[in-house]
């Protein structure tokens, strides 16, 4: 006989078919019934099938008694032929977790304390990764509102030479990439640029994106009114075109429809309406765009302005996207080594460019809400653990009535899934109500794009029932680790207190370590920052903030070029400003302090060269006008302030006082003068004045040398300046009238909105502020979880250790002796805790700098005083259990044994 | 491992508890027994209770049916019989045993090779 497959094939495949179905009918019977009661039936059954072979066995001779014992072992024992029978009736499976849910509710119900403490730990710990998650979510993971934004990149400029990885590219450099690189299908270019745009009464400064031909289409977004720009109309900023922003067709039009073809005044021209942007579409992170205009090709490589986007090919891959762009600019380099020497690209995903430095932040607070739960299934571990030790005689007892130790292992993992789970619903219940606090304070502080949209959608409840599970298997794995291998089936010794065993003691004291050890990472961060933040704060910025108003405005490059027309403009404005009731001075400066602008440039000291050999020394240079300095209260040191005098006779410069003691260390720099050179002429400038020093760029590090130039002289071109005014009265109340004062000037010259210096310091350390705040709270959280942890453990070693305590007392021991031996457990465990955190702290601490520049991680002073709050915080968790045991009754306790 | 094991002895059970319904007509679990046993030798010798599972499994899959009735003894049994299912698995899965049991004994029987 030949086994030929194909001969009984198809009647077997039908076969199997059918028994397939057939199983699954079983498996369906069997799901059905696991909740009915058939028990009965099968006794019935069995009981008749006993009876009828008693019978037999009695007419074949035996007595009643043999007969009935014969019968039973024949049928192999009455109970496990029920269970057996129960067993192919019911799913297992589901039966026991039925049970199990029964009996573990019971349980959870019978120790109220024990399960609150578990689940709200456990809430705490799951509800602030639920909250940051939901940020990340609708932040990060959620596609862009673009059409397929999987295919959209970001290319950055790279220079190899300074490091920096997020350059802006040339407009050649542009092209040359959007006409080399074959895996995009699409690239596009924009630069973030405030324009002004006239309002009646003046004319003010609004942030705007100019975009290169295909922005839009790259993107794949419409205008939701209009249209977008014409290819014609991108090339030629003479065409004058303007799309609006949903947010100001809103604003500025009252969301009219009729807004096309309407004309907007926008440096000193009118641009013609052709179009709105749908409300989702708001690209800039930094400030929400306000208008999008056609962007003018600069034909220089050396100028680099553009953020460059592209849509990849379908199909294309980053890394090939990338691998290409590196050929073409090496191709580029060496066509124009000049300019493009080091240039590079590198190719993100949009989602990531956009979210920008915040990206940091959030990734850094992932990880500090990890922590904390880790922290919280340390804890939870540790409080089951001590439950079990209270259990063992319940686990002893049913192990000794047949629950196989698998059978206890799932009981107990059923508890912990449940536990869990009630951790899961009470951290959504507290992510979503802190959502909303926790989406103000950021957006307040950061420019991140999307933020508004962070909600408890599937994703987030996805991700906390996932993270619930997980925390159950680690939580439970911890605690059945330190359980497997104690033998339950010892029902005789299971109920005495013993001192618990080995193993699950080490892993108590280990889970204790490991707590304290988290909680110091988390302290010592918070610390770190708060260090730096009050640093901060308490560093006086040079200059007094409170009562002075600052307006920002925009020279058009007419005022830019003729000098006169410009000092007659100052001088106009200035002395307008001045007049106004409540102003006591006024003046003018190119970079405001602390907003974070600097220009460095070089410069040359007559008869002296740098160290090393070089002609040009570096400062970083401002643009003042006289009186300025008394408005902002920097104090002159030495000589004098610009005055009306400088504007004839010799140029002059006020130094501060880090560059006269940098430059002039030994000398006097008031007679001293300084070149500078701009290759085609040189001005000689006479140091007039030292004055102190001001905090710039930021408020931490050393204060750069500075040089102040007269705004009332020539200058290099400086389009950016802004207003100052010191008041008499708040300065908020001044702003309507200083706008109007600036503005009647020269209504055509954009303005921004006032701002106080006071709010300019509070930016400055806005978001060290809200890192330090989120951190503090997480961190607090951290130490309160460690707090308990080591209660639950010391609460739970003196009641094991009572009789032991007893006996001593019995024995004349102090009681102050037996609070310190509790104590002395406590401050050891939390000292290598303590050890072991610093150690890890050390090398993580480098993660906060990209939080805040001024961090200092690792100061020793933050270490120390972290490291005394926890033991403090230890003493005092281990102080109530320890008291306890110090007041222990020795007979009560001998008893007891 | 214990589920294969006990999935190759149920399926020998199984098959016997059909054969023995199709000769004997609706029967008790006792009766049953009784005549595998009888029949088999001492397959069902070291307890009965493992036939309550496999009928059970048979009634789930539909192959037989129960009903109470009265014994020839008068004694209350829960009696069962052969569904046209059960026939019809009865014949295909004896068909199946004869080849099965054919091929392997091609294959342990020495000397002839095919």
């Amino acid at each position: 006989m030949s086994l030929n497959p194909s001969a009984g094939s198809s009647p077997r495949a039908s076969r199997h078919r059918r028994s397939r179905i057939r199983g699954l009918r079983a498996w369906v019977l069997r799901a059905l019934r696991v909740f009915s009661r058939e028990r009965a039936d099968t006794a019935a059954e069995l009981e008749s099938h006993l009876a009828m072979h008693i019978e037999d066995n009695i007419r074949a001779g035996m007595t009643s008694a043999q007969a009935r014992r014969h019968a039973l072992v024949k049928l192999g024992g009455l109970s496990q032929v029920e269970e057996q029978c129960r067993e192919q009736r019911g799913i297992p499976i589901v039966e026991h977790l039925i049970q199990d849910v029964r009996f573990g509710a019971r349980m959870l119900r019978k120790t109220p304390t024990f399960t609150t403490v578990v689940v709200l730990t456990l809430g705490l710990g799951i509800g602030a990764n639920a909250a940051i998650f939901s940020v990340v979510n609708a932040v990060l993971l959620r596609p862009l509102p673009f059409h397929d934004p999987d295919r959209l990149m970001w290319i950055w400029a790279t220079n190899e030479r300074s490091g920096v990885r997020d350059d802006v590219a040339s407009y050649p450099d542009f092209e040359d990439w959007r006409a080399q690189a074959a895996s995009f299908e699409s690239m596009a270019a924009f630069t973030w640029r405030d324009v002004g745009v006239s309002t009646g009464d003046h004319t003010e400064l609004v942030p705007a994106l100019q975009v290169t031909p295909g922005f839009f289409e790259t993107l794949g977004v419409q205008a939701a009114l209009g249209r977008v720009f014409g290819s014609g109309e991108t090339e030629d900023a003479a065409s004058h075109v303007v799309v609006l922003s949903d947010r100001m067709w809103k604003a500025r039009f009252g969301g009219r429809g009729d807004v096309l073809g309407q004309t907007i005044r926008s440096n000193e021209a009118s641009y013609t309406i052709v179009g709105v942007m749908p409300a989702y579409f708001a690209f800039s992170a930094d400030h929400p765009e306000q208008l999008y205009t056609p962007l003018v090709r600069d034909p220089s490589r050396n100028h680099g302005f553009l953020r460059v986007l592209g849509r990849l090919r379908e199909g294309a891959r980053m890394s090939t996207a990338q691998a290409e762009l590196e050929v073409i600019t090496r191709a580029i380099a060496q066509r124009f080594p000049k300019s493009n020497k080091n240039v590079g690209a590198r190719v993100v995903p949009l989602v990531s460019a956009l979210v920008g430095s915040a990206r940091t932040g959030l990734f850094v607070l992932v990880g500090v809400v990890a922590l904390v739960l880790l922290i919280a299934c340390a804890n939870v571990a540790n409080l089951m653990l001590a439950r079990s030790a209270f259990r063992e005689k319940e686990l002893a007892m049913r192990a000794a009535l047949g629950a196989s130790s698998w059978r206890l292992f799932q009981q107990l993992g059923t508890e912990c899934v449940m536990l869990a789970l009630a951790g899961g619903i009470v951290g959504l219940l507290l992510s979503s109500w802190t959502q909303s606090s926790l989406v103000a304070l950021l957006a307040r502080n950061f420019h991140i794009p999307r933020i508004a949209g962070t909600t408890t959608d599937r994703w987030v409840l996805g991700f906390t029932l996932a993270l619930s599970i997980a925390t159950a298997g680690i939580f439970g794995a911890v605690f059945g680790s330190a359980s497997i291998g104690r033998n339950f089936g010892r029902l005789g010794e299971a109920g005495r207190a013993t001192v618990g065993s080995s193993g699950a003691r080490r892993t108590r004291n280990a889970l204790v370590v490991v707590e304290t050890a988290l909680a110091v990472v988390l302290l010592a961060g918070a610390g770190v920052l708060l260090q730096s933040l009050l640093a901060m704060r308490s560093t006086h910025p040079g200059f007094e903030p409170d009562h002075v108003l600052a307006v920002r405005l925009f020279l058009p490059d007419i005022k830019m070029t003729n000098n006169p027309v410009r000092w007659t403009y100052f001088e106009q404005m200035l002395s307008a400003v001045s007049k106004l009731p409540g102003v006591a001075s006024v003046g003018l400066v190119a970079n405001l302090p602390l907003i974070g602008a600097y220009d460095r440039l070089g410069f040359r000291i007559p008869g002296r060269l740098t160290p090393d050999g070089g002609r040009f020394f570096r400062a970083n240079f401002n643009v003042v006008s006289p009186g300025y300095f008394r408005t902002m209260a920097i104090p002159v040191q030495a000589g004098r302030e610009f005055d009306a005098s400088d504007s004839a006779g010799i140029p002059s410069v006020v130094i501060n006082e880090t560059t006269a003691r940098k430059f002039w260390p030994d000398m006097d720099p008031l007679h001293a003068s300084i070149v500078l050179d701009d290759g085609r002429r040189e001005v000689q400038l006479a140091v007039v004045g030292v004055v102190g020093d001001v905090r710039q760029t930021e408020l931490w590090g050393q204060p750069a040398p500075e040089i102040y130039l007269n705004v009332m002289r020539p200058t290099p071109p400086w389009p950016w300046l802004s207003v100052v005014a010191r008041t008499s009265v708040e300065p908020s109340t001044l702003a309507r009238t200083v706008t109007l004062a600036v503005a009647a000037a020269d209504p055509d010259v954009p303005i921004s909105a006032t701002k106080t210096l006071d709010e300019v310091r509070g930016e400055s350390v806005a978001q060290p502020r809200v890192y330090t705040l989120l951190l503090g709270v997480f961190a607090g959280l951290a130490l309160a979880l460690a707090a308990v942890g080591l209660y639950g453990v010391m609460a739970y070693t003196v009641t094991q250790r009572i009789p032991e305590i007893g006996i001593r007392l019995a024995l004349g021991a102090d009681r102050r002796a037996v609070l310190g031996l509790v104590l002395k457990q406590a401050v050891f465990l939390v000292v290598v805790g303590v050890v072991v955190g610093l150690a890890a702290t050390v090398p993580a601490a480098g993660v906060l700098t990209s939080l805040t520049p001024a961090a200092r991680p690792n100061d020793p002073a933050t270490l120390a005083c972290v490291s005394v709050l926890l033991l403090t915080v230890a003493l005092l968790a281990s102080y109530l259990p320890a008291r306890r045991a110090s007041r222990v009754d020795p007979t009560v306790a001998l008893r007891q044994e | 491992m214990k589920e294969q094991k006990a999935d190759v002895w149920q399926g020998t059970l199984a098959l016997m508890v059909l054969k023995t319904l199709e000769t004997l007509g609706p029967m008790h679990g006792y009766g049953i027994a009784r005549r595998i046993e009888q029949t088999s030798g001492d397959v069902l010798a070291v307890n009965y209770g493992t036939l309550y599972p496999a009928l059970l499994k048979l009634e789930q899959e539909g192959y037989i049916r129960s009903e109470w009735g009265v014994s020839d003894n008068n004694r209350k049994a829960k009696f069962y019989s052969l569904t046209r299912a059960g026939r019809k698995q009865l014949e295909n899965e004896a068909k199946e045993w004869e080849r099965t049991t054919e091929i392997i004994a091609r294959f342990l029987t020495p000397g002839e090779s095919s």
